[in-house]
């Protein structure tokens, strides 16, 4: 079966096509070059006058996991307050903040996402995230694992383990529980905050393991680095929204001496200590840093205003945060030998100093980066605020006006304390398709997502051309994953299952002795049953497994 | 002007969802805008005038005839006006409520006045589990109000309640005011077993001596807790059915607790006055 779709304006970053009339060809959940003028077209999409671009990525939102699920028990309010009924295709579900599995991938396919990327998903968690995360329609998967605070890890780097053990050990982490890179969340901070530390800044040593910060951050990047996996070592710093936590984030960049790094909600690790408040922007000096060094990348977690959760594995920073929960009910917890996790909700109100100066934080970032192929469009759902408000975003980043209009209704003293309003550049849609598709994809290392080449998955997103952005991104006109009609109109047409994104480096097998033993001493459950082969993850609800290559 | 009278016309055989039949909702709305609303009914969605024949002009005022227990969410949100229910009325009666009065004068299911912050409701029949508390997950159940039942209520009466009167003339069942962070219930007959369960702040008035109290409430023996007068005859001036000054005196046999949660609650068991 042959689909034309015929003289769209396509965008497409990866080939260097910026808004020219083209004709794409989809074959077999393809797309192919132009077929010779003998085979038969079955289906033709009319498309002129439409913006066609490649199905969109999110790099980093919360979709699965313990922590997600934790989040819906809490909120049930939230959920009474979003209901979904089912329709003669999709099934019931709840939305908002923590929405339900089917929700999720309802929405982001409307929206015209087609992959998203879990970021933080604890090994012992691996096979609930991918179990929730199987239930997601539509939408690809992928998950990043979660080290840097697991005992093992950290008895390895504090008995000075070499550098190649440590690699075995995360290529064998990234190979049990089918993940797609690794993140580190507060390195070493959750478990000093076991130990009873309340703070952990980058050269603070964890009292019990007598390691920094900084020596996890290297020793997890070369880790990465070595075992070629193509996303760069994902990281939620130390102090993650802590007033003056500039500085921290610029030593962290200085710290990894040139090795590739993905430096996470940004917006929350940007702040300074100057004015009256003892708060202020630190944007311009991270862009400053990011714009200097071509190793970094970053998303922006931008916050919006609204109730919305806040679910996080940094139970150090979410225990500071609980006093701020907004209704008043918090999680803070710890995960068995890995990690923790903490969730609690959150209003961010335009009335306030502090909540509006971070959106105005996010926003310079965003207008101050230079390169769109180093920063991609988050808003760390739902941490600053759930993914439906994406399009609103895009628009704040399109339209100075508008922008300045939402700047001028946000607290006055935060509106005055920020640059914001001087800034006058504007997104175009050739770098809105750049930080939405081709850039995550580059940055992955997903071969065929992220542009509209011969032989690339057919996951492509037509938008009706209309002035207002938020109403153009928030329903478009068509959406194609892997070749099939998904939604039309901002509206499910066909319900698929969607795959997920895997990666299988190469690591030294002997790693398993002094795992199994560890296992089988500290562990709730045996180093075989720990293990997520195919059979099983396919079991989950994926339709298959795309095996990324490693470098 | 005469009340705005819903009469039922069917027989409901699903539950249907009278929520947007209130006295602020229609304030602003003729009869003709009234008659298209659309009512949830089970599945379906059904305008009002297939369901009840529509007279009458004062929205402040509304009447259900016929009503049944399948009528639910009657007076949700209400900030204003009155509702009488002619029938009895399902659950969710007066939920989130506001300000105004409810009045019932058959039975009500579980869940009346859930996590209502002001307003009167008075049922004259039964009502099911949960009077006065709050749905699963929320915070806190009522926060400010009296709810006045004159027939028996269900379990869990005032689930972490956090304000406001309820007041029960029969009996009450098991978990009276579990959970409860403040507020008062009173009980004029039996009330079931574990009242009082997990309570943190607040009182639980007996009129009569229950079956069964946990072993976390500590027994203060008799006293005369002054309190008491005030609150029947400021009671007696809001419902003149509550001539409870006329019976019960100051003075109470009181215990403290729940000492498992916090134990600055406490549960009254009344005295009868002693005449002659």
């Amino acid at each position: 079966m042959l689909i034309k779709l015929s003289g769209g304006t396509v965008y497409d970053p990866v080939h260097g096509i910026n808004g020219e009339q083209r004709d794409i060809y989809i074959r077999d959940g393809h797309i192919t070059r132009k077929p010779s003028a003998n085979v038969k077209i079955s289906k033709i999409y009319d498309l002129r006058g439409k913006i066609v671009m490649a199905g969109a990525i999110d790099i980093h939102t919360h979709i699965g996991g313990g922590k997600v699920n934790i989040a819906r028990i809490m909120l049930p309010e939230d959920h009474r307050n979003d209901p979904v009924s089912k329709t003669s295709l999709t099934r019931s579900g709840c939305g908002h903040a923590a929405p339900s599995t089917l929700t999720t991938g309802y929405r982001y396919a409307e929206m015209g996402y087609t992959a998203c990327f879990e970021p933080a998903m604890l090994p012992i968690n691996a096979r609930q995230a991918h179990m929730e995360m199987g239930d997601i329609p539509i939408i690809d998967k992928g998950a990043y694992a979660l080290l840097g605070n697991d005992d093992f890890f950290l008895r390895m780097l504090a008995s000075h383990k070499d550098q190649e053990a440590i690699s075995d050990y995360v290529g064998w982490i990234i190979n049990a529980t089918q993940a797609m890179g690794i993140k580190v969340v507060n390195p070493g901070g959750i478990s000093a905050f076991k130990f009873n530390q309340r703070k952990l800044n980058l050269d603070e040593t964890n009292v019990y393991y007598d390691v920094t910060p900084r020596e996890i951050l290297i020793t997890l990047a070369r880790a990465v680095r070595e075992l070629g996996i193509p996303h760069p070592l994902h990281v939620h710093g130390c102090n993650l929204g802590v007033p003056g936590n500039m500085q921290t984030t610029l030593d962290t960049i200085n710290a990894v001496e040139g090795m590739p790094l993905h430096l996470t909600h940004i917006q929350f690790h940007s702040y300074g200590t100057e004015g009256d408040r003892k708060f202020s922007s630190g944007a311009a000096q991270i862009s400053e840093a990011v714009n200097a060094n071509p190793n970094i990348s970053i998303d922006v977690g931008q916050i919006m205003f609204g109730q919305t959760v806040t679910a996080s594995g940094d139970t150090m920073l979410q225990y500071a945060g609980h006093w701020y929960a907004h209704p008043n009910k918090w999680v803070v917890m710890d995960i068995e030998c890995d990690a923790g996790c903490g969730v609690v909700p959150f209003k961010y109100s335009d009335k306030k100093f502090v909540h509006s100066l971070q959106w105005a934080i996010g926003l310079e970032l965003f207008l101050q980066i230079n390169d769109p192929w180093r920063i991609f469009l988050t808003t760390d759902h739902p941490n600053g605020a759930p993914f439906i408000s994406y399009p609103h975003l895009i628009r704040l980043l399109m339209d100075r006006t508008f922008r300045n209009d939402m700047l001028s209704t946000i607290n006055k003293k935060a509106a005055s304390a920020s640059i914001l309003g001087s800034l006058d550049r504007e997104y175009s849609l050739y770098e809105i398709a750049i930080m939405t598709r081709a850039a995550p994809a580059r940055s992955l290392g997903l071969k065929n997502r992220g542009h509209l080449g011969a032989g690339s998955a057919a996951d492509i997103t037509v938008y009706n051309d209309v002035k207002n952005r938020e109403t153009m991104f928030t329903k478009p006109a068509y959406v194609f994953k892997d070749g099939e009609l998904v939604a039309k109109n901002g509206k499910i047409v066909k319900v698929t299952n969607g795959s997920i994104h895997t990666l299988r480096p190469e690591y030294d097998k002997t790693i398993e002795r002094s795992l199994r033993e560890y296992f089988d001493r500290y562990q709730t459950v045996k180093l075989d049953n720990f293990r997520i082969n195919d059979e099983e993850l396919l079991s989950h609800g994926y339709d298959r497994i795309n095996i990324q290559p490693c470098a | 002007m005469s009340p705005l009278t819903f009469k039922l016309n069917i027989i409901p055989e699903f539950t249907l969802d009278v929520s947007p039949l209130t006295p602020d909702k229609l304030l602003a709305k003729s009869q003709t805008q009234i008659k298209k609303i659309n009512l949830r009914y089970g599945k379906q969605k059904i305008s009002v005038d297939k369901l009840f024949s529509i007279s009458g002009d004062n929205p402040e005022n509304i009447k259900f005839l016929g009503s049944t227990e399948k009528l639910i969410c009657i007076g949700q949100n209400m900030s204003r006006g009155n509702i009488d229910v002619q029938g009895n009325a399902g659950n969710f009666i007066g939920q989130y409520m506001q300000g105004g009065n409810i009045n019932v004068q058959g039975n009500a299911g579980s869940w009346v006045g859930n996590s209502m912050t002001n307003g009167r409701i008075h049922i004259n029949g039964n009502v099911d589990d949960y009077l006065g508390a709050g749905l699963p997950g929320d915070p806190y159940g009522m926060s400010d109000g009296l709810i006045y039942v004159s027939g028996n209520a269900g379990d869990r009466v005032g689930d972490r309640m956090r304000r406001g009167i309820i007041i029960i003339c029969g009996m009450a069942g098991d978990y009276c005011g579990s959970r409860m962070i403040a507020g008062t219930i009173i009980v004029l007959d039996k009330a079931g077993k574990y009242s009082g369960f997990g309570m943190k702040r607040g009182t639980i008035i007996l009129a009569k001596k229950p079956r069964h109290i946990s072993a976390t409430f500590k027994s203060c023996g008799n006293l005369k807790v002054q309190f008491l007068r005030l609150l029947f005859k400021q009671l007696s001036e809001m419902e003149q059915r509550l001539t409870l000054f006329r019976e019960y005196g100051p003075e109470a046999h009181r215990f403290t607790g729940d000492l498992a949660s916090n134990g600055k609650g406490e549960i009254l068991i009344l005295q009868t006055i002693k005449t002659g």
